[in-house]
């Protein structure tokens, strides 16, 4: 279960459909400090990235994301000195426990964007991205694309160009300096060659005729009835949920005193809500494995 | 090899110098102030802190701050004291003192522009804490100085006040703050 290869259910759904869900589920991360919501969107988006990518990489992605985690729950205390409970004074500023416990939720919020993102970048490939905005705003839908697979692209070509120097023997020596340096050389390199990669695709993109008026492209994306129904369900969650924060249910502070947390009827709501909406992801793909697991065996 | 060692001298050598400027207190150590006694004949000052004014906004008050522990009854965070003053003291000066002395919260920052230390919060209670017009001001003798607390200087007998101002400083009756206005 969860391999790389196998069939994934987001792959095949419309780009409308996709598009809509993730970018909601990761507005209603990012416009929210609450715990309990950014402890479940976390949990979702790992589960998640670990169906779309499989266990190992997502252990590799944890591995980096834990020291980030922990330096800047270190980090916020030395830059806001709100909060009750003083731990020591730093030069004569106070470390509280309210800034630490604020600059965790605030990494573990970063943390599930970058996730969430990472699942986006996987499944909404440019020609999808194209698609949907191509018609409406061509300049900016290609540079969004553009900017949406740098990092991605970045990372794939840093290794090739680190692969071919140390084939090369360049900096091949033991000395943790020289691999720094070498990794510098890499980096500049590699800026040279993101400036030239983006003027091509500009040149290239203009050669094909893209972005003039009259200008057709063909499309393979169904609007399905299941697009509908998951549509329709996707956008009543989330319109529900977004309600729901706005309304201030699910108002927390954390200066100078962190608020209790209330278990109300309609906050336990709100959050199984978000829960359901950003579990679906996961549940649709293990679903999809199991189909796929079970047609396998029929063979 | 030689190089990673140089290497690895100059990050201690700058972790060595980041960790000398650094002065770890615990709580109580930060708060033990030494007050002097007052006598016949040394130079003293007044001293008092209130939010008065939070009283009639309450609604704009931040929800987390709506209680007794923030906003004492009244209004009143430190009731009009006498301190010793100290050859070249300045009003900051003075307030920092009471403040551990008394066992208040108290952030400010130092901004090389304003040239003082801005008072961003005290007791909890922070500028925009109560409407977007909100903050601490400081008065002395009843009037307002239309600069940094870091900067006057204060002599025998002086009643420094700390007023906490929902409206840009009209509601306590700073003059300046209206002309701005």
């Amino acid at each position: 279960m969860g391999g790389a290869n196998s069939m994934k259910y987001f792959h095949n759904c419309h780009p409308v459909v996709m598009f809509s869900y993730l970018i909601g589920v990761i507005f209603i991360t990012m416009f929210t400090m609450n715990p309990i919501f950014i402890g479940i969107s976390f949990l979702c988006s790992i589960s998640f990235t670990f169906m779309l990518f499989g266990a190992k990489e997502t252990v590799k992605s944890l591995l980096l994301a834990m020291p980030m985690i922990i330096i800047i729950a270190l980090t916020n205390p030395l830059f806001v000195h709100k909060g009750e409970t003083v731990l020591f004074f730093l030069n004569n500023n106070p470390m509280t426990l309210e800034a630490m416990i604020y600059g965790l939720f605030a990494a573990l919020m970063l943390v599930s964007v970058f996730y969430w993102f990472k699942c986006y970048n996987r499944l909404m490939t440019s020609d999808k991205f194209i698609y949907l905005f191509g018609q409406v705003i061509p300049k900016l839908a290609l540079m969004l694309s553009m900017m949406l697979n740098f990092v991605p692209k970045f990372i794939k070509q840093f290794k090739a160009v680190d692969e071919s120097q140390k084939a090369m023997g360049i900096y091949s020596g033991s000395s943790y300096t020289d691999k720094i340096k070498c990794k510098f050389r890499v980096l500049s390199s590699l800026i040279t060659w993101s400036l030239e990669n983006s003027i091509e695709t500009a040149d290239s993109m203009k050669a094909r005729g893209y972005g003039l008026k009259g200008r057709t492209s063909y499309s393979v994306f169904p609007w399905k009835t299941s697009d509908k129904l998951l549509m329709s369900y996707f956008g009543v969650m989330i319109i529900i949920v977004t309600v729901g924060l706005f309304t201030g249910y699910a108002d927390f502070d954390y200066y100078p005193k962190i608020t209790r947390m209330s278990f109300e009827i309609i906050p336990i709501l709100l959050y199984f809500g978000g829960f359901i909406l950003m579990f679906t992801s996961t549940i649709m793909e293990i679903k999809e494995n199991m189909l796929w697991h079970y047609l396998k065996s029929k063979i | 090899m030689k190089k990673d060692l140089v290497a690895i001298a100059v990050v201690v050598f700058i972790l060595v110098i980041l960790l000398s400027g650094t002065k770890i207190q615990s709580v109580d150590d930060y708060y033990l102030t030494h007050i002097d006694e007052i006598t016949d004949d040394s130079e003293t000052i007044y001293i008092s802190i209130d939010c008065k004014t939070v009283l009639d906004n309450w609604d704009k008050l931040d929800e987390s701050l709506q209680n007794e522990k923030f906003i004492p009854a009244e209004g009143i965070v430190l009731e009009k004291s006498q301190y010793v003053l100290r050859p070249d003291d300045n009003a900051f000066d003075v307030l920092d003192r009471a403040i551990r002395h008394n066992e208040i919260q108290m952030e400010a920052v130092y901004s090389k522009g304003f040239g003082s230390n801005y008072v961003k919060g005290i007791n909890h209670l922070y500028e925009f804490s109560c409407g977007e017009l909100s903050g601490w001001m400081y008065k002395v003798n009843g009037e307002f100085p239309s600069y940094g607390a870091s900067k006057y200087e204060l002599q025998d007998g002086d009643y420094v006040e700390w007023v906490y101002s929902c409206d840009l400083g009209r509601d306590v009756g700073s003059e300046w703050g209206a002309q701005t206005a």
